[in-house]
């Protein structure tokens, strides 16, 4: 891990002095996180591609302006969530769910059956869309990009306090939503 | 609960099973869930939680990002040539400078040069003319001579008959 963040930084360390082919190996390692970074956060197929490339081309054009090379993740992953959620708001400012929002009809396992690794999975994503945005943008940054809460502050431009609420809520919402499902299929 | 020093809201369970706190802190909560069902059975429904998100395997990307150097970010050779040069003053230039060579090549001629012309044309049609005249006048004489002769042989055969 510790070759690998010195390898990126030699890479942007070029990149910012134009070496085209240095960004191209960044894009070709970085592609993959974003990508499923807005596929969950945009619930959208094409939308999740189409904010990817533009996520890649603003990176690109303002690497000059990034202040701290060792922060480029973060950086990135900010751009990310700006690109995604000026769409969000674009395309879908009326149907936002609203906080809080009621779970009990919603549990994915009435049956009481053991679910398989598919539908759990298919579990899974139900789950994270009975989030707003801002919680299923908190917990995709913590839970599958890993990063702490100091960072996700920088990255969603918001109070660490603030974050940990969105997420806190979040797992709330999420573990009655998937906790009850999994236990009867164990049982 | 029992046997420890602080209530279970003091601790921070969401924040341990994050990663989030820090190791003297990790272990004083570690010590209290021991003694405590009540926060062991919410540790355990958290954990289950996030190992049930962590079954949302990440996806292949379909189609790759398209690397600045590709294609659709290079220009074609025409086109990095035009906008080199391309600007609203460079368009003016070529507007004046056209005009400029229609009004060199297509401009009308003086009215001596338009008399030269004419004295020339005239000239060579007179030229003509009088080509065509000498021509004809000598296929004349040609044939005036040609009958006289013949003539003159019938009349001499006639004399000595």
């Amino acid at each position: 891990m510790i070759f690998r963040e010195v390898e990126d930084r030699d890479l942007i360390a070029k990149a910012r002095r134009g070496d085209v082919e240095a960004f191209n190996l960044l894009v070709s390692r970085w592609e993959r996180r974003i990508f499923n970074y807005l596929l969950r956060l945009l619930a959208n197929r094409e939308d999740a591609l189409d904010v990817s490339q533009e996520v890649f081309l603003k990176a690109y054009q303002n690497l000059p302006k990034l202040d701290a090379v060792e922060k480029f993740a973060g950086w990135l992953f900010r751009i990310a969530h700006n690109e995604a959620f000026s769409l969000l708001r674009r395309k879908r400012p009326e149907t936002e769910l609203p906080p809080g929002l009621d779970l009990s009809g919603v549990r994915p396992a009435e049956t009481g059956a053991r679910l398989l690794p598919l539908e759990l999975s298919l579990a899974v994503e139900s789950a994270l869309k009975l989030l707003n945005d801002d919680q299923r943008d908190a917990v995709l940054l913590k839970i599958y990009q890993g990063f702490k809460f100091d960072e996700m502050a920088e990255i969603l431009g918001c109070p660490v306090s603030t974050v940990k609420s969105r997420l806190y809520t979040a797992l709330e919402l999420l573990k009655a939503a998937l906790a009850p499902s999994v236990l009867r299929g164990e049982s | 609960m029992s046997g420890t020093s602080m209530g279970c809201e003091n601790y921070d369970w969401k924040s341990y099973v994050l990663g989030e706190m820090n190791s003297p802190g990790r272990r004083e909560a570690e010590a209290h869930a021991a003694l405590c069902p009540n926060c062991r059975e919410e540790l355990a429904t958290l954990r289950l939680t996030l190992d049930t998100l962590s079954t949302l395997r990440e996806e292949e990307i379909p189609r790759r990002i398209a690397f600045v150097s590709d294609q659709i970010f290079e220009p074609r050779w025409y086109s990095r040539a035009f906008r080199a040069v391309w600007s609203p003053n460079f368009a003016a230039a070529c507007v004046i400078a056209g005009a400029i060579l229609v009004h060199a090549f297509a401009r009308p001629a003086s009215n001596d040069q338009i008399q030269a012309q004419v004295e020339a044309a005239v000239t060579k049609a007179v030229a003509n003319v009088e080509a065509e005249n000498a021509e004809h006048i000598d296929r004349v004489v040609r044939s005036y001579d040609s009958r006289n002769s013949d003539i003159y042989k019938e009349v001499s055969g006639l004399v000595r008959q």
